[in-house]
């Protein structure tokens, strides 16, 4: 029998805001235990959550990036449950009516674009760090509160390489956007993966398996080829399969029971009566789109259209936010967008991939990349002092017009010193002019070979190349 | 013993700037009165920071423009005190220390006002009796042989005004928690419009329904105080953004037409009671003012009760679902963190709010949601638009705060009959609509007082404070206590 | 609604983490019964079923302001703050008997 994979992703995106969805308490990464925190987060009584706006802004903008229609009023859920990391006993959330709704993403599988149906995208917060140890557990509330978007696919991917490139596309979307870090290993990313499979043709859907646990992109496309394959022999089989959660053990490259489903949880959603609806104006709307950061398409267009670089180029420059970034920065002093693009991809990428360190901690201005394609491309420097150069920026973080005086990486363009050493080269060699008068071109790179000898490559290549064609012609 | 606090703020104001008494004077005062209390008022206490502030504020000249100065009061104890223990009536939170003011109390330290103590309730506000909070029975002070309750569930607050240990208190009212024992205890009892009066530091039970507000011995005293603490407040997403006037000073005379709910007033048997609305209707309309009475659907009506005690148990499940003992509050051990929560929960809660949350959380279950939660709601809605229709054409509308005086320690009434249900209850039409409300005292039976409900649309509270004003006028007992509620009796109120 | 007796009472509860005497769930059962007659009275509200459920006393333009994202340094708490209301603490943290999923 032959069978259909029906796949829902269930994606928590974590933003990036300085303080929290519901209170004024910063989020600060990497911080000292409960060091993040007021009233609310502990749920004290009598506390109350006050939303902030750029968590609102940026739901706006994921949801116009994934097609959808906005809520223009916000309300408000509890989702009531007890649990160790939940500090109010329940969370706030968008039950019934989501900020974004009805939208869709593309991705391109085997050369052909597909459109992923989403459902909605809500907002909601986090919940504090659990710390486990032997017999006991410690918890850590600085992760109370920040702001989550969670995003639901319809169940319309059909594999595991369909799902990610779906959740590399929500990346992609929220690292443009600015919005998240997008990090599944740091759990700013984190998807829950539904599988369930039919006979092709069916239209009733089988028993849903849900996947937690899921930390990088290869996990999911993995965790879901196996759960596939898992669920097919078991129908093969004729055995049923059960509703159950599982996780994906990553060194055995298998899924693994977590709890067998019972009844389904009820959360005994309401509105949150702390939290009237909040009627967003159009202008609000549309300004938090139009001031929302580039998507990698329109980066990409723009690369193409306003750079002029060819598609490999655009998309290697464009394979990081923030090297496209800073791409673009340094392209902001320079015409020469495909000289630079160049110096950037073989260079730059070249030194960041040697030293396995990001962009981000790379200490070299864009502008002074600019500035030092300018004068390779200006000829005052060849390539193997660009190269120089380029180190010495490293080193010393000092701009390259600098560094070429303190270097003396010159060229040497004095034509009366040029033309000695050539009529000293063509003295010594006295059949070259003729043996140039009758065709023979090559006599004019042996000029030039042993006048850049002389001069240890110093020499202005235009102007030489100038000098040698007049002696040789006369 | 002095009792210069069965005065009013205004007269304590006065005193304190001609220099006849200081704060400490008083101070000191409500101290000895606490120390005494007999009627099972109070919670934690703060008399070592309240003397202090006092002995300071002695030193300082007594500013003409603030009625607060040196002022003694009392907070219920679901308002949230920074530095000192806050339990909200029950044990679980035995031992939880704020790290926050409530907003209430931040506006009256700043204004000079000094906290004596904490006064109890029922447990998280839950019961509206004056029996279910940790301490156990709240008695009414007007009864010396104990036999009565004071009601609640602001019962602390209550007696310690009605029984002048000072001369205003805080308490909240979620359907009628500062009303009802208003009425049983003699006393003005205030709640103002939904949104005027910051909920923040106020301890949760059913949040679209909860007010603060605060029990006073006179209608200048409460329309002060609402001029206090009408502020905008950022940490309340439901402080209302309007621009904020003042209601002082009150003038009687714009009062023009009130409205009486014929169904509230067939509702009440108790012919003391009827008798003392009907001679103040009289009054009223000797006094120019048009009173009309209006008919309201009795089903609506008898809808109240079920509709508030589904809404507000119902939400309490969710507000009180914070109180596990992991983060603050009497954590009980377990082997499990279930264990802990279900350990914590189980021993540090009151049978009757147990028995409120697993009423609460059965409306909230998924195949009762829209059977009883979401129609409760919609009786909500339907109560909401029948009074705003009718308060947009009058003043406001009036009645007898509750069908008896303050019910004997032992006593229950039928939950299913008309007295019941819609003159014990009516008062719930205040926090459904979040209009303003106020309950002065109407009258004495047999040494009880009885009062009478004046309520407002939204927004206007000066409306509501000018025809409890009038009425006071018409009724003359401004000022009852327990100390002076014998004088009144020989002037034969 | 959902059936009620003393069983189904019984798992309410424990839902919500907590359980009561046999005679409680005898009162409790008692008072479902009046409420349930009570929750009938709603019943014969004309045309109830046009209204939407109301969540909240009014709603107006008064109410909608987003807050600045904006850290307010005042109302912060430090560790030893957050830790003094908590029972059980362990290396700045709050400890719970370990908890498994």
């Amino acid at each position: 029998m032959n069978f259909e994979a029906i796949i829902g992703l269930e994606i928590h995106v974590e933003m990036k805001t300085k303080t929290k969805m519901f209170s004024s308490a910063p989020i600060r990464f990497k911080a000292e235990p409960n060091t993040n925190i007021t009233y609310l987060d502990l749920a004290y009584p009598g506390s109350l959550p006050r939303l902030n706006k750029q968590g609102v802004i940026n739901a706006i903008r994921v949801s116009h990036a994934l097609h959808m229609s906005i809520d223009d009023t916000l309300y408000f859920d509890r989702k009531n449950y007890f649990y160790a990391d939940l500090p109010k006993g329940y969370q706030i959330t968008q039950q019934d009516r989501p900020i974004g709704k009805n939208g869709y993403l593309e991705i391109e599988v085997n050369d052909q674009k597909k459109k992923i149906g989403i459902e909605r995208l809500h907002m909601e917060e986090d919940t504090a760090m659990q710390h486990h140890y032997s017999d006991y557990t410690l918890l850590d509330y600085n992760r109370v509160g920040i702001p989550l978007v969670e995003i639901v696919s319809l169940p319309e991917i059909r594999t595991g390489e369909e799902a990610r490139k779906y959740v590399e596309k929500i990346k992609e979307i929220v690292t443009y956007l600015d919005v998240s870090d997008g990090k599944m290993e740091n759990g700013s990313l984190r998807c829950d993966v539904n599988v369930s499979i039919r006979p092709f043709g069916s239209d009733k859907f089988g028993t849903k398996v849900e996947i937690k646990n899921l930390n990088s992109t290869a996990n999911i496309e993995a965790a879901i080829d196996y759960e596939i394959l898992r669920q097919s022999s078991l129908l093969i089989k004729g055995q049923e399969i059960a509703q159950e959660t599982r996780r994906f053990d990553e060194a055995k490259k298998e899924t693994v029971l977590m709890r067998v489903k019972t009844d389904a949880v009820d959360y005994k959603y309401f509105s949150e009566g702390n939290i009237p609806p909040v009627h967003l104006s159009q202008e609000f709307i549309r300004h938090a789109i139009e001031t929302s950061n580039e998507l990698y398409d329109q980066k990409l267009e723009r690369f193409l259209n306003d750079y002029k670089l060819n598609d490999v180029d655009a998309k290697i420059l464009l394979s990081s936010k923030e090297l496209a970034d800073y791409y673009d920065e340094a392209a902001k002093n320079t015409k020469l967008y495909q000289p630079l693009a160049n110096f950037v991809i073989s260079e730059v990428l070249g030194y960041l991939n040697k030293n396995n360190i990001s962009i981000g901690e790379f200490n070299v201005k864009p502008n002074n990349i600019s500035t030092l394609v300018e004068i390779l491309n200006n000829k005052e420097i060849n390539s193997k002092q660009g190269k120089d150069i380029f180190q010495k920026m490293i080193e010393t973080n000092k701009d390259p017009l600098t560094l070429k005086n303190e270097m003396g990486a010159t060229l040497i363009t004095d034509k009366d010193k040029i033309r000695a050493d050539v009529l000293e080269i063509i003295s010594q060699n006295p059949t070259l002019p003729t043996d140039y008068k009758n065709g023979k071109t090559r006599a004019l790179g042996f000029v030039m070979g042993l006048l850049m000898k002389k001069n240890r490559g110093k020499v202005e290549p235009n102007l030489a190349n100038e000098i040698i064609k007049e002696e040789l012609l006369k | 013993m002095n009792n210069y606090l069965n005065l009013s703020i205004v007269e304590l104001h006065n005193l304190l700037l001609k220099g006849e008494v200081k704060p400490s004077t008083l101070v000191l005062e409500a101290i000895e009165k606490c120390k005494n209390d007999e009627f099972n008022a109070l919670e934690a206490l703060n008399f070592d920071e309240a003397l202090k502030k006092a002995y300071e504020l002695d030193k300082k000249e007594v500013p003409s423009d603030n009625y607060f100065f040196g002022i003694p009061y009392i907070a219920k104890d679901n308002l949230s005190t920074k530095g000192l223990e806050t339990t909200g009536g029950s044990n679980i939170l035995k031992g939880y220390v704020p790290s926050f003011d409530a907003t209430v109390i931040s506006i009256l330290n700043s204004l000079d006002a000094i906290m004596v103590a904490k006064s109890t309730l029922d447990e998280l506000a839950m019961g509206g009796s004056g029996r279910s909070g940790h301490k156990g029975l709240q008695y009414n002070p007007f009864d010396k042989t104990k036999m009565h309750l004071i009601g609640g569930s602001s019962s602390g607050s209550a007696i310690v005004t009605a029984a002048s240990y000072v001369p205003f208190a805080l308490g909240s009212d979620t359907g009628d928690s500062i009303r009802k024992p208003a009425s049983y205890g003699g006393l003005v009892g205030y709640k103002p419009t939904y949104g005027l009066i910051s909920r923040f530091g106020l301890f949760p039970f059913s949040v679209s329904l909860d007010h603060i507000g605060y029990f006073t011995r006179s209608v200048e005293d409460a329309a002060i105080l609402f001029d206090a603490l009408n502020k905008y407040d950022e940490n309340d997403y439901t402080s209302s953004l309007k621009e904020r006037t003042k209601v002082c000073p009150l003038d009687e005379k714009e009062v023009k037409k009130v409205a009486v709910i014929s169904e509230v007033i067939s509702s009440i048997k108790d012919e003391k009671i009827l008798n003392s609305f009907k001679n103040y209707v009289q009054e009223l309309e000797n006094r120019g003012v048009k009173v009309d009475y209006v008919n309201v659907d009795s089903n609506l009506l008898k809808a109240i009760y079920p509709s508030y005690i589904i809404i507000s148990s119902a939400e309490a499940t969710s507000n009180n679902a914070n109180l596990d003992g992991v983060k603050f509050g009497n954590r009980k051990e377990g082997k499990t963190y279930q264990e802990v929560m279900f350990n914590t929960r189980n021993e540090g809660f009151g049978e009757l709010i147990k028995r409120r949350f697993i009423l609460g959380s059965y409306a909230l279950m998924k195949e009762n949601q829209e059977e009883v939660y979401l129609k409760a709601k919609r009786v909500r809605h339907a109560i909401v638009d029948t009074f705003n229709k009718i308060l947009d054409e009058y003043d406001a509308f009036i009645a007898p705060a509750a069908p008896s005086v303050a019910r004997k320690v032992n006593e229950d009434s039928d939950a299913l009959d008309d007295t019941y249900l819609i003159a014990d209850n009516y008062l719930a039409i205040g926090n459904f609509g979040g209009y303003p409300s106020i309950t002065i005292p109407l009258g004495l039976k047999e040494g009880l007082p009885f009062g009478l409900s004046i309520t407002s649309k939204i927004f206007a509270d000066k409306k509501c404070f000018e025809v409890a004003k009038l009425s006071e006028d018409i009724i003359g007992l401004k000022g009852l206590s327990t100390s002076n509620i014998d004088e009144f009796i020989k002037e034969g109120k | 609604m959902k059936e009620v007796n003393k069983e189904t009472l019984k798992i309410a509860a424990e839902k919500l983490l907590f359980d009561m005497e046999d005679s409680q769930y005898e009162t409790l059962l008692n008072e479902f019964h009046v409420i349930i007659k009570q929750l009938e009275l709603m019943d014969n509200i004309e045309d109830l079923s046009s209204y939407s459920p109301l969540s909240f006393p009014y709603v107006d333009e008064s109410f909608s302001l987003l807050r600045d994202d904006e850290v307010i340094e005042e109302t912060l708490l430090n560790k030893e703050e957050v830790l003094a209301n908590a029972k059980e603490v362990r290396d700045g943290q709050i400890e719970l008997p370990k908890v498994v999923g």
